[in-house]
């Protein structure tokens, strides 16, 4: 951390400053300039909240130069992660496709979309049972008996299932069917859910809020793995611009920033992000262009009479030319599929 | 001068540098004694490790003993890194000798 001073600031006001860090037990490195002084601070500045700092008469400026969070960093831990659920891992050479219908609606549903997705190259079989929607009068999900029914069909097709966990009520329910947990990105920063999921030892699907910032999205995580919970995905899935043409923009730079900060596995929805079928293929793609360890994919049976996002869900033999496509990619960026 | 003889002189005057920067060290180290014995002392009397005081006086002191090339400026930044490191190494004596170390793990 570096603290700049105010030019022609006092002799007092610097020790004043000095003394807190010293006080605190840490080591400054004072430079003075022919107009400004600039302290550098040296030890654990993860526990100082700058405000304190900037507070001081004389200081102009206190800037951070490492990371406020631990445990999901790259400083932390040098090599990646790699998720294991099911056979499957996440985060290793292999690039791992997550798709299924947006919300689980009826057996022939997702007994079908599933076989249609595992014969296409997914591993893991999505679905939601508790849906976050919008208006309180959408279809709000079928529950417990919706996941009975995602289980069973992911495990016909030999899927791993990730779902989504709305409240800390739902998780030890969700246990017996889910083998990842998704916590939405209305949900990111709900730190009493994000906290009792890292008591749970199941992977996390962690997506990025829509308005939150990279460091804010890996202090989400870290609010897990303090828990002892490791096995954190994170998910971009878009971000509020200006645009309006597409619901979301997906912030495919957050892929290569994520990559270089962290040592999670890093994934992105194409679905979601736009709202669009025509979108979500070229998307796809980019996605895994940039080096992403999978992609989360909406996928419909039949589209067209779904009760929740419907226009954004591929058809599934558009999911199958999807595949192929990726297929083409992927040896390309040195992963495999 | 010759092209040798240049090259052969710069050797030289490299190899004085290497001396003057081994007695530099010496008395650096020297020095970093006394700040240890002091941080021993305030450690046990409970002192504080920053002066600011005595960090004026002895940025002062070298600023006015300071006979040149070097201006009194360029030494005073020279030794604030010095006295840098003296806070420190006097924080960890006086940690050592009952002190007690906040937030720094």
């Amino acid at each position: 951390m570096v603290i700049v001073m105010e030019k022609h600031t006092t002799e007092s006001n610097i020790e004043r400053v000095m003394s807190e860090l010293v006080a605190r037990g840490f080591d400054v490195h004072r430079s003075t300039g022919s107009e400004q002084t600039v302290l550098g601070v040296v030890g654990d500045v993860a526990k100082i909240d700058t405000r304190e700092f900037e507070l001081f008469d004389g200081v102009q400026e206190v800037v951070r130069i490492s990371e406020p969070y631990k445990l999901s960093s790259r400083t932390f831990r040098r090599e990646k992660t790699i998720v294991k659920v099911r056979g499957v891992e996440i985060g290793g050479p292999e690039v791992v496709i997550m798709a299924g219908p947006c919300t689980i609606e009826n057996e022939r549903q997702v007994f079908e979309t599933a076989r249609r997705v595992a014969r296409a190259g997914a591993r893991v079989l999505r679905g939601g049972a508790y849906k976050p929607r919008t208006s309180p009068y959408a279809f709000q999900g079928m529950g417990v008996e919706g996941l009975k029914l995602l289980r069973a069909a992911a495990d016909e097709s030999r899927m791993a299932t990730v779902s989504e966990v709305m409240e800390i009520s739902q998780i030890e329910g969700m246990l017996p069917y889910v083998d990842i947990l998704q916590v939405g990105a209305r949900n990111m920063q709900n730190f009493n859910l994000l906290t009792a999921l890292g008591q749970v030892r199941k992977p996390i699907l962690l997506k990025r809020g829509m308005s939150a910032t990279i460091q804010e999205w890996l202090l989400a995580a870290e609010y897990i793995m303090t828990g002892g919970n490791y096995d954190v995905i994170l998910c971009e899935r878009g971000i509020r611009t200006f645009e309006t043409y597409t619901r979301n923009t997906l912030d495919i730079s957050a892929i290569p920033v994520i990559e270089k900060l962290s040592h999670l596995p890093i994934i992105a929805d194409p679905s979601h992000a736009t709202g669009r079928r025509d979108k979500v293929m070229p998307l796809a793609r980019a996605i895994i262009a940039a080096g992403a360890d999978g992609v989360l994919i909406e996928v419909h049976h039949d589209p067209d009479k779904a009760l929740c996002d419907g226009p954004q869900s591929l058809y599934p033999d558009q999911f199958a030319r999807l595949m192929d496509e990726l297929r083409i990619i992927v040896p390309a960026v040195g992963r495999r599929l | 001068m010759e092209r040798a003889d240049a090259e052969r002189e710069i050797d030289r005057i490299r190899d004085a540098i290497d001396r003057v920067d081994e007695v530099i060290v010496r008395l650096l180290n020297q020095r970093a004694k006394y700040a240890i014995e002091i941080g021993e002392i305030k450690g046990v009397l409970g002192l504080p490790i920053y002066a600011p005081e005595r960090e004026k006086d002895v940025l002062h002191h070298v600023e006015k003993t300071c006979e040149g090339p070097l201006d009194g400026h360029s030494m005073r930044r020279l030794f604030e890194r010095i006295i840098d490191e003296s806070r420190r190494i006097e924080r960890e004596a006086a940690t050592d000798n009952g002190q007690r170390t906040t937030e720094n793990d």
